[in-house]
């Protein structure tokens, strides 16, 4: 409910009331611009969580991190130095997800796992396509990123609940189990700054980890802190996880995939590659993996005869 | 209902669809408004980090302008042989409002940047960066008037129920501070040369507003004095400077008044050109928005 209007708003919307993404690139897909949605990603009609068409994700890379202006002078004056003026992080991207479904994506490094991730949040806007979400939409962030050093540990739970759009009203109702998970006993009164790098990370859990939304999104698995601290945030994720309506996970550990998630997809260089069972979808990614394995051996070894040809 | 206040997720293809100037503008006007307690942390969380390792701690704010005051002084008054009456008084009515918006405009500029983190990982507008440093700066401001009520020690006799209108001039200040705050940061974004070159456009502006010197210390009708009277700091710095210390007379009459009233036409020229300049801004800002989490 707190969340951002944007998002708010964006649950209401009618299915089909949004014009979907037939401009340059994807026109080919004649995909009609009616109220007929095709179903996304196959499966049953339940009742929607998530429901992603065409999505297309790009990078400029004429305007990435730390530009100047010299950089981009060749290309204000029209010499183009032969460089791909854009990515796409992701490309056609559509499946759909329903209440009760846990879905995980895997893949490679770099295959767009988490800007996937870092779009179903809101963070990244698509720049083809649409993604709707239905209801209150949470990641699990780096934690403890957002900081200030300066203010005390509750002050920073103020600040983070105001930056998340939460009313003061339920977050004073949430502070006190906050403090008591991150379990940091008088310190929640000093500045961040004085605080262990262990006890940064169990505030920034606690406080990820505090409100309870409806659709879950999961980067990767928290191992914070100690070992019985790892072993209450594993079950706090358990918890969020029975209480969420929907949850995406991005992980590496493929036994996550088989163990959490009744659904997965594989992504790779920005394209779902399959979708399905988690076990057939992590069988499949194993063995592309090795066949990839096997064809960089190959040409590994091509490339080591070259010189003793000589 | 195709909310129009959804944008943001309702235009697929953010680049071709855009909203419209206007609404953007209202757009980003509205988070400003929705989100003060956003804001409110956030100049909190300013005030506690600026200083918060120097012995005198906030104090500085009172101690600065001070300091930056006396060396004026002794260049003006000691090496070039300017006798200007009550002087330092007339030179803090400049130091001090130049102060605010000089450090303002750093904070703000480098407020969007400075984010990266929180902007990769949270959803929230970030229009409420900017402002939140321009408010921040506000409160230092008020601040350091207890400085000016130190240099009003010296010259009492000067001191007249005109410094009440202090904070009008101030809001006026404040909105051309926001607007400028605003559009540097978006600009920043981009090319990080902005943080750079601003410090020494700062500087020039300075010499170019009538801080140090008063305008009509320049012939009337010089094309310099005209050039002087386009900077939105001529009438600020004369209004400033009315209420505080005096209004100047002529060149050479070597006539000058007590305070008086400050130069409301050239203050509401300002305002109104202020005000289009912060709609501008918003709308610049809000235009890029969606790009900050991609390149930063």
């Amino acid at each position: 409910m707190a969340s951002s209007e944007l998002r708010s708003t964006v649950g209401t919307a009618t299915p089909g009331g949004i014009g979907n993404g037939t401009g340059a690139g994807g026109a080919d897909l004649g995909v009609p611009a009616l109220p007929v949605r095709p179903s996304g990603g196959g499966a049953g009609m339940g009742r929607p969580a998530i429901e992603v068409e065409d999505l297309g994700i790009r990078y400029n890379l004429r305007l990435t991190r730390r530009t100047t202006i010299k950089n981009s002078l060749p290309g204000w004056f029209g010499r183009d130095d032969g460089t791909p003026k854009h990515f796409w992080a992701l490309r056609h991207l559509s499946f759909r997800l329903e209440h009760g479904e846990s879905l995980a994506i895997i893949g490679p490094n770099g295959a767009g796992k988490s800007t996937l991730l870092l779009s179903l949040a809101g963070i990244l806007q698509p720049s083809e396509g649409e993604i709707k979400t239905y209801g209150q939409v949470s990641t699990l962030l780096t934690l403890g990123a957002g900081f200030e050093l300066e203010l005390s540990g509750r002050d920073n739970i103020d600040l983070a609940a105001a930056f998340l759009g939460i009313s003061h009203r339920e977050m004073a109702g949430l502070a006190p189990s906050i403090i008591e998970f991150a379990d940091i006993g008088p310190f929640i009164d000093a500045p961040v700054k004085t605080y262990s790098t262990g006890m940064k990370a169990r505030l920034g859990f606690a406080i990820a980890t505090a409100i309870t939304p409806d659709i879950l999104l999961l980067d990767e698995v928290l191992g914070t802190g100690d070992q019985t601290f790892r072993a209450r945030s594993r079950g706090r994720i358990q918890e969020l996880v029975t209480q969420a309506k929907a949850i995406v996970l991005v992980t590496h550990d493929l036994t996550y995939v088989t163990e959490f998630c009744n659904r997965a997809i594989l992504i790779e260089r920005g394209q779902i590659i399959s979708e399905g069972q988690p076990e057939t979808i992590v069988d499949l990614y194993r063995q592309r993996v090795e066949e990839r394995k096997l064809l960089a051996e190959a040409e590994g070894q091509r490339f080591a005869k070259v010189p003793g040809a000589r | 209902m195709t909310a129009p206040t959804s944008e943001a997720l309702a235009s697929p293809r953010l680049s071709s669809t855009r909203a419209g100037l206007v609404a953007r503008t209202v757009q980003g006007f509205r988070e400003i408004l929705l989100r003060q307690r956003l804001i409110r942390y956030l100049v909190g969380a300013d005030l506690k980090r600026t200083h918060a390792d120097t012995a005198f701690g906030q104090l500085w704010w009172i101690f600065d302008p001070l300091l930056q005051m006396a060396v004026y002084v002794v260049l003006v008054e000691v090496i070039f042989k300017r006798n200007i009456p009550d002087y330092p008084l007339f030179l803090f009515a400049a130091i001090l409002p130049w102060k605010w918006f000089s450090t303002t405009l750093s904070d703000a500029t480098v407020s969007v940047t400075n984010r990266q983190s929180l902007i990769r990982q949270i959803q929230f507008p970030k229009v409420v960066l900017p402002t939140a440093s321009v408010t921040a700066g506000t409160v230092s401001f008020l601040i350091g008037l207890i400085a000016l009520g130190i240099v009003y020690l010296f010259f009492i006799n000067r001191l007249t129920p005109w410094v009440l209108l202090i904070p009008v001039i101030a809001a006026v200040q404040f909105v051309f501070t926001l607007a400028m705050g605003i559009w540097l940061a978006a600009v920043n974004a981009f090319y990080r040369d902005v943080q750079n070159v601003l410090r020494h456009v700062l500087r020039l502006w300075f010499y170019l507003s009538p801080a140090l010197y008063s305008l009509h210390d320049l012939e009337k009708g010089s094309p310099f004095r005209k050039i002087l009277e386009l900077n939105p700091f001529a009438p600020l710095f004369d209004s400033y400077r009315a209420v505080i210390w005096g209004v100047m007379g002529p060149l050479g009459t070597k006539v000058q008044t007590h305070p008086g009233a400050p130069n409301w036409i050239g203050l509401g020229a300002v305002l109104i050109f202020s005000f289009i300049l912060l709609a501008l801004a918003i709308a610049l800002f809000k235009r890029v928005e969606p790009a900050f989490a991609r390149i930063l």
